[in-house]
């Protein structure tokens, strides 16, 4: 047995200091300061709540999943500036379940004007032309307007601005509505339907209605991936899923098999809320391409088992 | 007292011009005063003349239309070209704008009878039979003539001039007043002044309103119209209205019809032949002898006797005291050269620069490319290139900008007829708007509902090219789109890839438009499926046939599209119910 060889004790003795140091230091988060991203994918640490409301008129159903959640003073203070982004993109009529239904949004408009708001903007970037048409024929035009919202479609390109994407894997810049970007608190408000391409068309798809170029997501490597990036950097205050009649087939546009669950969701946690949705569509949110990647950045719960669902 | 109904004749210039922009401008957005906004190329008996004659077709509207021109043409000569005629004043105005006197009257082009030609060579093409009727009307008559109108009918030319190349630039002007104002209202200098905010975003959004819903438009041969129209402006340098003296064809019909006019001038003894009037007269119709003037050509504009210093010239109803000379005098060999024009043009379309092939050994569908897609309601190609009298209306009111001039697409002889230009814009399964302004009825009226079934082409898939298909990545952008839901899902590993049901299919354009590969999309719509030669009902009984997919929601009938249409637009865009023909 030569000098230099390490003892048994010697051995064991080093390797619980190694061990001890490694734990200290992975439980001070100091190598956190090496790999940033590692925290930010973490999931949220606190069980997120996903308010599911089902009252009798669609305008209780808004109030009270609002209402769950602490109310909509809680999101919007006196004097705010608040933009909606229901989905408004279709010339389609609301029984047609193409578009958020207008008394979700009309309800919202008038949350937000008894909270407080200064000024609330209803707007899309409609897929279907001419833009008016869409706006009147969706329903929401007429009535977030009587409730006292600005609706309007975003036809002018000069009303987007760029943006970099900082986290964004496949989409590192875009073009964003500015009323977006100025907005005190946006409020996303979606409709559930399934998506010809993404599966479903919730939350984190509504959101890419408010980009200037649609098809440069399209053209890119995922689709997937653009809206999970996308939803990286455009964090709504609030989600509102319109539930109320729900897409089950040919959509985004239709005409397609519809059912009614009458239901409005709302939360915090956009893949939460986008989760739930998919479960209302008969799929479950690991199904769901983008849901996944959004999951993975970190942007939130996948699994509904770890969120406290409020039923009112 | 002639000075007053001069003045009075400028007034009403100045009104009928106002009235034909105002019609034109509102077109496809509302109905002024219930009149139709195609109300001039309706009243011009020419262009009602070559539906009649070259379609062999009574268009009882149409010859409605037109019968007050024909009714004041008989009276009063040719006070139309004077008094009403858009094209006549936007001349005067023009030639006043630009100080065109034109020659001294002994030196003008003599060539007024150029016009009375052109309307022979005009008539001989439209008589010789050129193509067979399609199949889809067999109780009419065997043949169509073909009709060359389009390209001297004054009230068309004008229109056609206003829609290429007026259209675009005044929306350009309207999209960037709109953009400025937008600009304005997201500039740091209104973010803390809301009033300023919003009174910009209100303009700008006041402006939106009148701007194209897409792209700010532009129409092909735009440049080439407004050389064309340049062209016939500038002619007045060397005679004043030298367009309506030597050329225009409707105002030889008119001056063909002012023979049987009462209505005379008269120059009393007082004359001093100071030929003032002569010098005045924009028409060319005084004689050297000032006593004597061509009833044909005068459009009683009355500058004669405003500028007479005797106050000489008066109006009677007595033949014997007027020296109205009414002769036409044609030139015998000009004449037999004008019906060897009217039958070379007659023979025009077997120049044939786009291959033109026919379908089933008939006649039944000429196809001469994939890209002749036409509007919706459109009447079989013979008759439809025949009827079309090139006004651009419907390219005007055709809220997508898809609706273009074609150039090659038909041959030479549908230069400038409608056709539908996907990628530029699709053609809206709500909208009815083209057919309403159609003078001549080469766009059959139809309802929204039927244009399910009214088949202007059929899509394609590009599989090399298409996102899903060649490159295996999500993009079902034209599925999405696809009003008629046309298009289905062919799921390969978990990826859907797009088909076409092309039962179903009506060639619309929109899937062509929104798909995101560039230049060019990976879907496009193509001729090949134009079913203008079924009847209607053959056609909806063909869409009839296509077994209902499972997904399309047709079980539910408050979700199926009918349902959906019922109240389509409040006020049935972009028309009220209008025009009952």
């Amino acid at each position: 047995m030569s000098n230099d060889e390490l003892t048994r004790r010697e051995f064991l003795k080093r390797a619980a200091a190694l061990g001890a140091a490694g734990y200290a230091l992975t439980q001070t988060r100091l190598l956190s300061l090496l790999d940033g991203v590692a925290v930010a994918e973490a999931a949220p640490a606190r069980r997120p709540i996903l308010a599911v409301a089902s009252g009798k008129t669609i305008a209780r159903r808004t109030q009270a999943a609002v209402d769950a959640l602490g109310g909509m003073k809680k999101f919007v203070k006196r004097g705010a500036t608040v933009l909606i982004k229901p989905n408004m993109a279709w010339a389609r009529k609301p029984e047609q379940a193409a578009n958020t239904n207008p008394e979700v949004v009309a309800e919202l408009v008038r949350l937000c004007r008894a909270a407080g708001a200064k000024e609330i903007k209803v707007v899309d970037h409609p897929v279907d032309g001419p833009a008016d048409r869409v706006i009147r024929l969706s329903g929401i035009g007429p009535a977030a307007e009587k409730a006292g919202a600005r609706v309007f479609a975003a036809t002018s390109p000069v009303m987007f601005q760029s943006i970099t994407i900082k986290r964004g894997k496949v989409l590192k810049r875009a073009k964003a509505l500015r009323d977006l970007l100025r907005a005190d608190v946006v409020i996303n408000a979606p409709i559930a339907k399934v998506h010809g391409s993404t599966r479903v068309t919730l939350g984190c798809k509504n959101l890419m209605g408010t980009v200037l170029d649609r098809g440069a997501w399209h053209r890119s490597r995922s689709l997937d991936q653009c809206i999970a990036d996308y939803a990286s950097q455009i964090k709504p205050d609030l989600i509102v899923l319109d539930a109320t009649r729900i897409l089950l087939s040919n959509g985004p546009k239709g005409p397609g098999n519809t059912k009614t669950p009458n239901l409005v969701i709302a939360g915090t946690d956009p893949v939460a809320v986008d989760a739930y949705g998919a479960k209302l569509l008969g799929l479950s949110a690991g199904e769901i391409g983008h849901l996944k990647r959004a999951a993975a950045m970190g942007l939130g719960h996948l699994d509904l088992d770890r969120v406290k669902i409020k039923r009112v | 007292m002639p000075g007053r109904i001069r003045a009075l004749r400028r007034i009403s210039q100045l009104a009928f011009l106002g009235l034909y922009l105002t019609l034109f401008a509102f077109a496809g957005r509302a109905v002024l005063l219930g009149l139709p906004p195609d109300l001039f190329l309706r009243a011009d008996p020419l262009l009602a003349l070559s539906a009649v004659v070259s379609l062999r077709r009574v268009v009882t509207p149409l010859l409605w239309y037109a019968l007050p021109l024909i009714v004041l043409s008989l009276l009063l000569g040719r006070a139309f070209c004077g008094w009403v005629c858009p094209m006549g004043t936007t001349l005067d105005l023009l030639e006043r704008l630009f100080k065109m006197r034109g020659r001294r009257p002994g030196q003008a082009p003599p060539w007024r009878r150029v016009k009375y030609y052109l309307l022979l060579a005009l008539l001989v093409t439209m008589l010789l039979p050129v193509a067979n009727r399609s199949q889809s009307e067999p109780s009419l008559s065997g043949s169509v003539g073909l009709s060359a109108v389009y390209a001297a009918d004054p009230i068309a030319l004008l229109t056609r001039t206003l829609t290429l190349s007026g259209v675009p630039p005044v929306q350009w002007t309207i999209t960037f007043a709109r953009d400025v104002n937008f600009i304005w209202a997201y500039a740091p200098v209104a973010e803390n002044r809301p009033w300023m905010e919003r009174l910009f975003w209100r303009i700008g959004a006041a402006l939106d309103r009148f701007a194209r819903p897409t792209a700010p438009p532009h129409f092909r041969l735009g440049a080439l119209t407004l050389l064309i129209f340049a062209a016939l402006v500038g002619l007045s340098s060397l005679a004043r209205r030298f367009w309506c003296r030597n050329l225009c064809p409707l105002g030889a019909l008119l001056g063909l019809l002012s023979k049987a006019s009462p209505l005379r001038l008269r120059v009393s003894d007082k004359c001093t032949n100071c030929m003032r009037c002569v010098n005045e007269c924009k028409m060319g119709a005084i004689l050297e002898d000032p006593k004597k003037y061509r009833g044909t050509e005068c459009i009683w504009c009355y500058a004669c006797a405003a500028v007479c210093p005797e106050g000489a010239v008066s109006v009677t109803t007595s033949r014997a005291s007027s020296g109205r000379d009414d002769r036409v005098d044609p030139a015998r060999r000009r004449v037999l050269e004008a019906m060897g024009i009217g039958v070379a043009a007659a023979l025009l379309p077997k120049v044939d620069w786009s291959a033109k092939r026919t379908q089933g050994g008939e006649r039944v569908l000429t196809i001469s490319s994939e890209r002749l897609i036409r509007p919706p309601g459109a009447q079989p190609e013979d008759a439809f290139v025949t009827a079309c009298v090139r006004c651009g209306e419907c390219m005007k009111v055709c809220p997508s900008n898809g609706l273009q001039p074609a150039f090659g697409e038909g041959g030479i002889e549908a230069l400038g007829t409608p056709i539908l230009v996907p990628r530029m814009g699709p053609c809206n399964e709500v909208c009815e708007a083209c057919w309403q302004v159609c003078p001549t009825h080469a766009i059959q009226p139809f309802r929204a509902e039927e244009k399910k079934y009214l088949f202007l082409g059929t899509a394609n898939v590009d599989r090399s090219k298409c996102i899903a298909w060649a490159y295996g990545r999500q993009c079902v952008v034209c599925d999405e789109a696809c009003p008629y839901d046309a298009i289905y899902q062919d799921v390969l590993d978990g990826l859907p890839r797009p088909v076409v049901d092309d039962r179903v299919c009506v060639g619309c354009g929109q899937c062509e438009y929104v798909c995101p590969v560039e230049p060019r999309a990976a879907i496009r719509v193509s001729a090949s499926g134009d079913k203008r030669h079924l009847s209607r009902e053959e056609q909806r009984a063909l869409r009839e046939a296509a077994p209902p997919r499972p997904d399309s929601g047709q079980g539910e009938a408050e979700t199926s599209i009918d349902a959906g249409e019922q109240t389509p637009y409040p006020e049935s865009y972009p028309y009220p119910q209008q025009n009952g023909e």
